[in-house]
Formats: C-alpha cells, structure tokens, sequence
C-alpha cells in the first residue's frame, strides 16, 4: 500500500496535470464562425448582404463598406438621377463625349459584349422604349410611337474610347437604361469590396441579382431559391433550389414590373428588335461566375427564347434554368442534377 | 448502475423535488407552445428605424406617416398590402397582397417586412433571386 | 484539519473543477450556451464532504480562473457564470440548513442547478436583454435541461461521495 505522502504526491501530480490540461483546453478554444446579415434599400432595390466571420465588429465593418459600394454604383449609373453619369452621357446623346469613371466604362464595355453574344437580344440602348412604358399605372405605348423610336434601339451606336475614359451616343435621342446589367455589376463590386475587408464567405444580393462566395460556417455551400414565375398560394414561392460555390445567379422574369391589358400581359423585358415585350419565357436565370453577366444574360436569354437561349448558354459555358411560356422546364446539360425542385416538376 | 442502486442513491425529498421539477418544466413548455404566434410578424420601418411591429394573425389597417410621405398598412387574413400611397410610381401598392417579403415605398422612405422566418429556415435557403 | 491541508485540499479540487469546465467546453453543442456543468459535481461533492466555505471557494476559484484562461474574466459570461455559481453554493447551503437530511446529493445538485439557471436568467435580463419575453419563453426548457443534468450530476457526485468516504477509510485504516 502506497504511503500517504506517495498518494499525496501523485494526486498533487495528477491535479496539477489536469489543471494544465484545464488551460490549454480553455486558452486555445477557436473563436466561433456566424452569419452576420444586413439589408439596405439601394438601387431601389433591398441590397441584403450576408457575411461569415468570427468578429462583429468585422462584419459590421465589410458590409458598411459594401453599402458604400453600390451607394457610389448608384450615383453613377442611375438612370432615373439627374446626376447621374449615365444621366449626362444620355443628356449629350448626339452632342458630345461624356467623361465617365473606370466603373461606367467597364459596365458599357460588358454590356456591349453581352449584345453581341446574344446577337442584340440584349441592349441597354433600349432606353427610348422601356422609358415610354409605366408598369404601375398600366400605360402601354401606342404602335406608332414604339416603332419611331426603334430607330434609336442599337448597341452600336455607343461608341467607347478607354484611352480617353469617354461614352458618345451617336445619335439623338439615345438613351442608355442600365436596369438589366447594373445590380448584377454592384454584386460583384459589393463581394470585391467584402472579400478586400476580410470576409472569405458571404453574399451580396442586390435585388434578385446574387453573387455568393466562400462556404457556410458548416462548410457547406450557399443555397439559393428560384422564385416561382406562377405561384399558386405560399407554398410553392419558390420553384428550386441551387447550390453555388463562387458563383452568381440573376433571374429576369415576365412577373418583377408588368401589367394585363385585355387578357393579355405586358411586361418590361422589351425585345430590342419589336419595342414589345418577348414572349418566349415566364423566367429565366442564369449561373455563372460574374454577377455582370449573369444579370445582363438573363435579359438577353429571356429575349432569344428557349431554344436559342439554351443553345447560347452552352455555348458559353454558363449555367441556365428557363421556365419557358407554357411553364415547362428547360436547363442546360450542366445543371442536370444540381438543382433540387421544390415542387413536382 | 442498476435502477435500484440509483434510487437508493438517492432520498424521498430528491425524489420529490424531480418529480416536481419535471413537472412545472414540462407544463411551462406546454403553455410557452400555446402562447407563441405561430407565424412571422410584420415590421413597419421608416427611414430605417422600426416604428411598427404586428402580428400576422390579427387584422388590421394602420397609418404610418414619414417626413417624405405616407401610406396605409392594411393587415388581413395573415398578408399584408399598402394602400392610400403618397408617392407618384405608386410600386408599393401594385405589389397587392403580400404573405412574406418586403414592400417598400422609396419615396416616402417607409418599408413593410413581412416575416415567415421558419419558411425559408425550413428549406434552408440564404437568398433568393426571382 | 490543518490549514495547509484545507487549502491544499480546495486547490486541487478546483483543479479538478476547472479541468472538468474544459474539457466540457470542448463537447461540440447544437446550443452553445448550454451546458451540462461537470464542474458541479465537483462542487456538490465538496459542498457536501467539506462544508459551505469549501465549496463556495472551490467554486469561485473554478469561474474565476476559468474565465482568465479563456479570455472572458469581467465580460458578459462570467458574471453570468459568477452569478449562477454562487447563488447555487448560496441555495443549496440555506436548503441544507433549513432542512438537514431531507435532501441526498441529488435533490441538492438540483437545488443548485434550479437556482444557476434562475439567477442567470435573471442577471441576463437585467444586465443584458431588457426584454422579459425571451427570457420567460426559454426559462421552462432551461429549467427542463437543468433538471435533467442536475439529477445527473446529483448523482455522480453521490458515486464520488460514496468512493472518497471508502478511500477515506482506509487512510485512517493504515494511518491508525
């Protein structure tokens, strides 16, 4: 039997053994990872944007400076301020070259790429149309006005000096509208901002226009829901849902800004070709991994129609869901088995 | 260690207090259940700051006033719509009938959040485009 | 009991204490803040082998130190754990001095646990969330939670009693 001194001795050891166990174990916990998420009305739109890391005081930090971000994207390219960049450069259409900043430029140079990949299906020279249209108080333009202005419908009467930094609009009465591209853009400027303050895992969705990076706490992906072009009560909002890693998803869909006139329905996705809303889709959305070109080939796919705009999104190696006119489904080959429906379609 | 040496750890005045605690937990889970408003809630907010606060299920219409405007909220039947708008678009109020989401009226600064949290907890979805 | 031996005694058994609080805090939890409180065992079994001021000791040194290792000595949760630990030594000595022997390890570790999770909830909603709702919303499933590690604890702690008594023995066995 051990003496007392010997049992005293080896439970000293023993308690001195736990205790040091007790520090590190305590000392060396790893901070914890949460989501932080913050909304904001901006680009007339609610900009939510949502972080992962282990400080608030970071979080709050990135996402203000993200705000910041798209505020300055919206002073420059608001198409409904008077001060706007895109406001003067449409203001000296047929006049005179505007000075614009770095961002305006590399929004127009990708919005003219856009047009020619989807052969002008979409063009933000459609200002002169889309102007004439009020969704809210259901006033549809006659014929005769939408086709005189068709004239002043084309991606390539911007003419773009990068040396100088300027926009020229070629003709009168052009007017550039940047609806279809610009959210898409502030997305991806939002999650550059974040990712400059830090953040290695967030989301910067600007209206429906979202741009995701880095994984979950969990270390899964982010999930984001597609909303139902036709929802029959409030369980079926939302038609699926995709997993993106260092991705962006934009939707464009017959349903955001549109009004029925005699059975029929009138929406803002104008067809740069006819002045007149397309007809081929309900929705569509388009993955990839810019939030730019998401957003800007979301219109141009809606314009192509299915067949087409499937066509042309294999092309580019994006990934796209098309809720055509009738409601039936089409992907592209990529997305098979990636999305996960919702309801039964 | 078997039931009984467990019981014979313990003495009647532990068994009791358990039994006892057990109990009032139990029936104030119970009651907390029946308490709590099954659906979300509706925030009003104006210039950022909350203002308002409903709950879903009970109807009713009320005024929210901003130093750019007004609007009046109308709650019924668990949706929400704006009517009586000040501004000219008028986007708030051709949104309709809303179960979840938000309607904002840009130029009086006043938005309207209606919350089903659970909806979107249920799938899991961290945002949606649509 | 000599002084030396007193003190040597209540050192170790925070060690004890404190090495339990650790390695309970490594247990990966759905809820982060809710913990089963090994450490308690700890405290009972002193409270209940070496009296009132042994335990409160133990147990103040146990938060303390705890909450110097880990970077969060004077912040939010150690006044919550402060507030939770001495109330509990506080609750079980008045129970036990009002009613010797009607309560056994057990009925005192849930004494304890109910009075922890009671005074946390309190000072949280003082100190921290001004608004009762939550705080009575989570109080029954607290309460639910703390009787069940409390019973637990109660008895583990008594299997503890029940060892170091035995132990106990046999060193006045050979000393005598």
């Amino acid at each position: 039997m051990a003496s007392i001194a010997q049992r005293r001795i080896s439970s000293c050891l023993l308690g001195i053994l736990f205790c040091l166990m007790g520090i590190s174990l305590l000392s060396c916990s790893p901070p914890k990872e949460t989501i932080y998420r913050k909304s904001m009305v901006l680009m007339d739109t609610l900009v939510t944007i949502t972080v992962v890391t282990d400080s608030a005081e970071k979080a709050e930090k990135a996402i203000e400076r993200a705000f910041g971000e798209v505020s300055k994207l919206d002073t420059l390219l608001n198409f409904f301020s008077e001060k706007s960049e895109l406001s003067m450069v449409n203001r000296n259409a047929g006049l005179s070259a505007v000075r614009v900043s770095p961002e305006t430029m590399e929004v127009l140079e990708k919005a003219i790429e856009t047009s020619e990949k989807t052969g002008g299906a979409f063009d933000v020279t459609i200002g002169p149309e889309i102007s004439q249209w009020n969704f809210p108080l259901k006033i549809k333009p006659e014929d005769e006005s939408i086709k005189k202005r068709l004239g002043l419908v084309n991606y390539k009467l911007i003419q773009l000096d990068k040396g100088r930094s300027t926009v020229y609009l070629k003709k009168k009465g052009m007017l550039l509208d940047l609806g279809g591209i610009a959210k898409g853009y502030a997305a991806d400027k939002a999650v550059e901002e974040l990712r400059k303050n830090g953040i290695r895992s967030g989301i910067a969705a600007v209206g429906g226009e979202v741009k995701t990076f880095g994984r979950k706490p969990d270390g899964t992906a982010w999930k984001v829901g597609i909303k139902n072009p036709r929802p029959t009560g409030e369980n079926d909002e939302i038609l699926a849902m995709v997993e993106l890693n260092d991705a962006a998803i934009s939707t464009s869909g017959d349903y955001e800004r549109y009004f029925i006139l005699q059975g029929k329905r009138f929406h803002h996705i104008l067809d740069p070709k006819t002045g007149f809303p397309a007809q081929g889709c309900q929705s569509v959305s388009i993955i990839a991994k810019d939030g730019v070109y998401t957003d800007a080939f979301a219109t141009g796919v809606f314009v192509l129609g299915p067949e087409k705009g499937i066509a042309l999104l294999e092309r580019m190696g994006f990934g796209g869901l098309i809720v055509d006119k009738n409601g039936t489904i089409h992907t592209t080959a990529g997305l098979k088995g990636k999305i996960e429906f919702t309801t039964d379609h | 260690m078997s039931l009984r040496q467990t019981i014979s750890a313990t003495t009647p005045g532990d068994r009791l207090l358990l039994i006892f605690l057990l109990l009032v937990s139990c029936a104030g889970i119970v009651f907390i259940k029946d308490v709590l408003p099954s659906s979300g809630g509706v925030i009003i907010e104006v210039e950022g700051k909350t203002t308002h606060r409903y709950l879903l299920e009970q109807d009713r219409t009320v005024r929210v006033e901003s130093p750019y405007g007004h609007l009046t909220v109308e709650i019924r039947g668990k949706k929400v719509r704006v009517i009586n708008a000040s501004c000219q678009n008028k986007l708030c109020e051709h949104q309709g009938w809303v179960g979840h989401g938000v309607i904002i009226c840009l130029p009086a600064r006043i938005s309207v959040t209606v919350g089903v949290p659970d909806k979107s907890g249920d799938k899991r979805i961290d945002a949606i485009t649509g | 009991m000599t002084q030396s031996q007193d003190n040597y005694r209540i050192a170790l058994l925070s060690a004890y204490a404190l090495a339990l609080h650790a390695f309970e805090s490594l247990i990966p939890m759905p809820i982060p803040w809710l913990r089963v409180g090994l450490a308690n065992i700890i405290a009972i079994t002193t409270f209940i082998l070496f009296g009132f001021r042994s335990a409160m000791m133990v147990t103040l040194i146990r938060v303390v130190l705890a909450s110097l290792f880990s970077g969060s000595f004077l912040g939010p949760g150690f006044i919550l754990s402060m507030g939770g630990g001495v109330s509990s030594i506080l609750a079980m000595g008045l129970v036990l001095s009002l009613t010797p022997g009607l309560f056994g390890p057990v009925g005192l570790s849930l004494i304890g646990a109910l009075s922890h999770n009671l005074s946390q909830l309190f000072l949280a909603y003082i100190l921290f969330i001004q608004k009762v709702e939550p705080v009575l919303i989570i109080a029954p499933f607290l309460i639910l939670i703390g009787t069940i590690t409390g019973t637990v604890n109660g008895l583990v702690a008594d299997l503890l009693i029940k060892n170091l008594k035995n132990s106990q023995e046999t060193i006045q066995d050979t000393v005598r």
